[in-house]
């Protein structure tokens, strides 16, 4: 015969097993493909207890277009294209490191001016990267398109520029190797001092709105933490790699197109957290100005392209050129067999190489905050899947 | 600026601990693949190499065997290493997993065991990344599929669809076929003499 107090303390140890997760069956949510919180076309597969992720696994291919198969039977120059649709919210930075990975096998020599107009485009695709990054971030964490939409002024002037100077605003094919397609023209310059008077203020409002957020504050402080060893040991690299701590920037180490001409800072979080990745964008953009500056201020004369054949053909052999892309440590690895076209074209991707850790950082966390993670660490899906 | 670490030094530090495991040839550093894991080991946890930073993880089919390449990177002491292992084995090409060593080479391992078909024993998750189960083929092997205006040699189609559309026998030793590069057969030429009237 069961008493009421039998009844109640059944009904209790369900409740405390419904939850706690104990007896209870994991929910598995597919967010994505198709899904505005994944950036792209990218499914991850969370296995939740409750609100709990235990389990997050990702699959991806969705975006695959064989790049580094067809780039096999294309010359040097046809390949700098595909460049562009490999992370197409960094055309300039994708262009620059492929080129550098070329210029190497070809020994050929940059003038200073096409040097000095690389890191002005690169430095200028950093702005526009890191406003697309830190406005979807902030969107992911609850504040609706506003600083989206102010960010994105500053990322529309950029990608003005780009099209007075060559045209395309997205997909940009501007550099060569040996150089860059075409001159600066003649209004580019004052549209960017324009650019570097305004830029200062419109920093100073996103940080008055948005660094003393509560809101922000509460979703992004504290979550997705990640060490510094553990960064290392997933071979992180970029804002999600700095953020933990580790000054590793590849402009700093190992300087390119003469960044160590220019005097910046690499700016580091202490935490690890999303909260310290948005810091650190947002630190390196107002670092990428203080380069524009300088570029402005010493812009050499002269050719702005080397004399390169465009079926070039260099010596059977290797090469493995990194650049500090606004995503991170971006590589290309060629393989030269002394034919017209590259032999193996290989592109490191730091988009996919830094989700190698959004498992341990999202596992333990709740649902939302892995949503969280995920914008933090700034994934181009386009970069992924190549 | 990073620089190059030297081969020679390298050798010397994965052959005191995994004797005979590595050999320099043109200043590249190969390492045999069975051994892999201690040497890479090796040179992870010495004071002098410091190569705690996987940088770089793909292959290169170079037809007669697999080339996979590794560039370890040293953040403190600014050096970086390219590494090279071979794999001659077309049919079932394998080495172990660096993933106990780096969880940086989870997700590289997956790539070049989707898109060349080399398997790393000891990785925990290793399924196709890009394309689907069952995908005929990898793509990125130089026999997959003729692609237009290709100089090398492939398949007219997928093996699905026709019964002649097979791969080199399993086993054998793909030949590699002419390329415009190469030196060209003597003899085959026929040049105009003076005065003759060239076809």
């Amino acid at each position: 015969m069961t008493t009421a107090d039998d009844t109640r303390l059944a009904m209790q140890g369900t409740i405390e097993a419904l939850t706690t997760g104990d007896g209870s069956e994991p929910v598995v949510v597919n967010l994505g493909p198709q899904h505005p919180s994944t950036h792209g076309v990218f499914r991850l597969k969370v296995t939740l207890d409750g609100e709990i992720v235990q389990d997050a696994e990702m699959r991806i291919g969705y975006l695959h277009r064989s790049m580094e198969k067809l780039a096999e039977e294309r010359t040097y120059t046809q390949n700098i294209p595909f460049t562009d649709r490999i992370d197409y919210l960094a055309a300039m930075s994708n262009n620059l490191a492929y080129c550098l990975a070329a210029e190497e096998l070809l020994g050929v020599e940059v003038p200073p001016r096409a040097n000095a107009i690389r890191v002005m485009f690169a430095e200028l695709q950093r702005v526009a990267s890191h406003a697309m990054a830190n406005g979807t971030f902030i969107n992911d964490c609850g504040a609706w398109h506003t600083p989206l939409f102010h960010m994105f002024r500053d990322r529309e002037r950029v990608l003005d520029m780009f099209e007075m100077t060559c045209g395309a605003r997205l997909t940009t094919n501007y550099m060569r190797i040996g150089g860059v397609a075409f001159d600066l023209p003649d209004e580019l310059l004052p549209t960017l001092e324009q650019f570097l008077a305004d830029m200062p203020e419109n920093i100073a409002n996103y940080e008055a709105l948005l660094l003393e957020n509560e809101i922000l504050h509460a979703r992004a402080r504290g979550i997705g933490v990640i060490s510094p060893e553990m960064a290392i040991n997933s071979s992180l690299s970029g804002p999600v790699l700095r953020a933990t701590g580790v000054p590793w920037d590849l402009r700093k180490a190992n300087p390119y197109c003469g960044y160590e001409d220019y005097e910046f800072d690499v700016p580091v979080g202490e935490q690890g957290d999303c909260f310290d990745r948005f810091l650190v964008r947002m630190a390196e953009v107002k670092e990428s100005l203080r380069i524009l500056r300088q570029v402005v201020d010493n812009l050499p004369d002269g050719p702005w392209l080397a004399d390169v054949p465009l079926h070039a053909r260099p010596e059977p052999g290797e090469s493995y050129a990194r650049v500090e892309s606004p995503r991170g440590e971006l590589g290309f690895y060629l393989v030269s067999d002394g034919g017209p076209a590259p032999y193996r074209f290989h592109c490191r991707p730091p988009s996919l190489i830094n989700l190698t850790a959004l498992k341990e950082m999202s596992i333990g966390g709740t649902l939302a905050d892995a949503i969280v993670t995920l914008g933090s660490i700034d994934i181009v899906v386009g970069e992924i899947d190549r | 600026m990073t620089a190059q670490y030297d081969a020679t030094a390298a050798m010397e530090i994965v052959n005191a601990n995994a004797p005979g495991a590595a050999c320099v040839d043109a200043g590249i550093l190969f390492l045999e693949p069975e051994r892999l894991v201690e040497a890479i080991e090796a040179l992870r946890d010495s004071e002098e190499s410091d190569l705690i930073f996987l940088s770089n993880l793909t292959a290169v089919d170079q037809e007669l065997y697999f080339e996979i390449v590794y560039h370890l990177q040293s953040l403190d002491l600014n050096h970086i290493l390219q590494i090279k292992a071979r794999v001659t084995d077309r049919e079932d090409p394998a080495l172990p997993s660096l993933t106990g060593l780096f969880h940086g080479a989870h997700l590289q391992e997956r790539e070049v065991y989707d898109l060349f078909g080399i398997r790393f024993e000891g990785h925990p998750d290793l399924r196709r990344m890009f394309l689907w189960d069952g995908f005929p083929g990898y793509p990125l092997r130089k026999d997959f599929l003729q692609m237009p205006g290709q100089v090398r040699a492939g398949l007219p189609g997928f093996p699905h669809e026709s019964e002649e559309n097979a791969w080199p026998v399993p086993g054998s030793v793909p030949q590699r076929p002419m390329h415009p590069n190469d030196p060209q057969p003597e003899g085959e030429l026929v040049v105009a003499e003076e005065g003759e009237e060239s076809s």
